[in-house]
């Protein structure tokens, strides 16, 4: 229920911006994880596909692109709100995201860190290829940790709601 | 002392830098930073690939005809299927350990096969790219001693079917030996004495100095190109059929034109 309260709000605080930065964050990244997964492409022609193999991975991703999108969303009206740090879970969760989506293929950036690092590169690509869905999941478990914390610093604080010209204070 | 003064500017800079990430009324908090970072990433990374293909489309038109035509490739000993008479040539840069090559080969290549191969449309090259892990240019040197038997394409089946994590063992040379000896036919005494002297290893390497020479980054990669080389396209990663169907149609028009 504190998990619904958190949501309710931050997203009714501002609904229009706060949705409008949940979905620009989950589009960014949806095409950011599909270009890496080799998913999507524009040239020549605009195109998508999703071959068997890739079915799994790319549910992990539009899972994390959504938490993405809610947790940068509620950070925004933490931090506007409260004196508040942004949580490490969510650099954390993020930046495991987009490691094992943008390195774990056979990808440009798999070479470039091949080509830059030698040996330990190759190993540290073999690694992100070999445990991409693992890492995937894990990545979405400190994306929901993220979440839980956030909801704790929302539903547990004593917020001033700037939006409202009262200044009046919930808690 | 100037060190002293050095420490408290750069300590001024870092809590001035956390004032502006952190305060309650600045525009740019550590959010949006890291996905503004991200997005200007993404945009260098088309950027980077964008100029790379005009790079190797250029390598490609200065070595052409010498290097990069059928005769050449087929003179080189690259396994290669189709009717060698086809105006245009579908030359495939792989690794036998990559699984972007995998899904290439299961979703991709059949397609490639049942409307250019087949038709006499085109021909298949191979080329062997193993950049993937330590084992597989072991899994290419196998590969290439197949060749030698005419088994390349058997072998090649094989090989993706049986696809394991990246230097898990899955082609270390006692696997290899497995999975040759499920080939029909063939002389496993021949292909020992290739596989074991690493016959190929210079051969392989010429293929790697090849793809190295046209800037490809990624397996798989390919060269879409007219039998004589003189109209030459580049494709990087396990692109659609639909992608490989609009590269090659311009490409045959291109090459009909010329004719």
């Amino acid at each position: 229920m504190t998990g619904l309260l958190a949501f309710k709000i931050v997203y009714s605080s501002n609904p229009i911006l706060y949705i409008a930065i949940t979905i620009l964050v989950f589009i960014s990244f949806w095409i950011f994880f599909n270009i890496f997964d080799e998913l999507l492409f524009f040239s020549p022609i605009l195109y998508f596909y999703l071959p068997d193999d890739a079915i799994v991975g790319f549910v992990f991703t539009n899972i994390i692109a959504l938490l993405l999108g809610i947790v940068v969303s509620m950070n925004i009206y933490l931090i506007k709100n409260l004196k508040l740090k942004i949580g490490k879970s969510l650099i954390s969760g993020s930046f495991l995201g987009i490691v094992t989506s943008a390195c774990a293929s056979c990808s440009s950036i798999g070479f470039i860190i091949i080509s830059t690092f030698g040996g330990a590169g190759m190993v540290a690509t073999a690694f992100l290829t070999n445990y991409q869905i693992p890492l995937r999941v894990l990545s979405i478990g400190i994306m929901i940790y993220a979440l839980y914390a956030i909801n704790k610093k929302i539903t547990g604080s004593c917020i001033v709601d700037k939006d409202d010209s009262n200044d009046k204070v919930k808690s | 002392m100037s060190l002293d003064i050095k420490g408290e500017y750069i300590q001024e800079m870092i809590i001035t830098f956390r004032a502006m990430i952190f305060t309650q009324n600045s525009v740019i908090n550590f959010s949006s930073f890291v996905f503004v970072f991200f997005f200007i990433f993404l945009v260098l990374n088309f950027i980077y690939t964008e100029s790379n293909q005009h790079l190797v489309k250029n390598i490609v038109f200065a070595q052409t005809l010498d290097n990069l035509t059928l005769s050449a490739l087929i003179k080189q000993g690259s396994p290669y299927y189709g009717n060698l008479s086809a105006p245009l040539v579908v030359v495939d840069f792989s690794d036998f350990q990559c699984h972007l090559c995998k899904r290439y080969v299961d979703n991709t290549e059949q397609q490639i096969n049942s409307s250019y191969i087949q038709p006499d449309k085109a021909v298949y090259v191979f080329k062997h790219l193993p950049n993937r892990g330590f084992d597989s240019k072991n899994a290419s040197l196998a590969a290439q001693c197949t060749n030698d038997q005419g088994k390349f394409w058997e072998f090649h089946k094989i090989l993706y079917a049986n696809q394991g994590p990246i230097d898990s063992g899955w082609v270390n040379t006692e696997n290899l030996k497995k999975f040759v000896s499920q080939l029909p036919n063939i002389n496993i005494t021949e292909f020992n004495s290739c596989f074991d002297t690493k016959m190929y290893e210079s051969f392989i390497d010429k293929d790697i100095a090849l793809a190295n020479s046209l800037g490809f980054t990624e397996t798989p990669s390919f060269i879409i190109m007219s039998s004589d080389g003189s109209i030459i396209e580049k494709i990087q990663g396990p692109k659609p059929f639909p992608i490989f169907k609009t590269v090659i149609d311009t490409l045959e028009k291109q090459n009909t034109t010329k004719n």
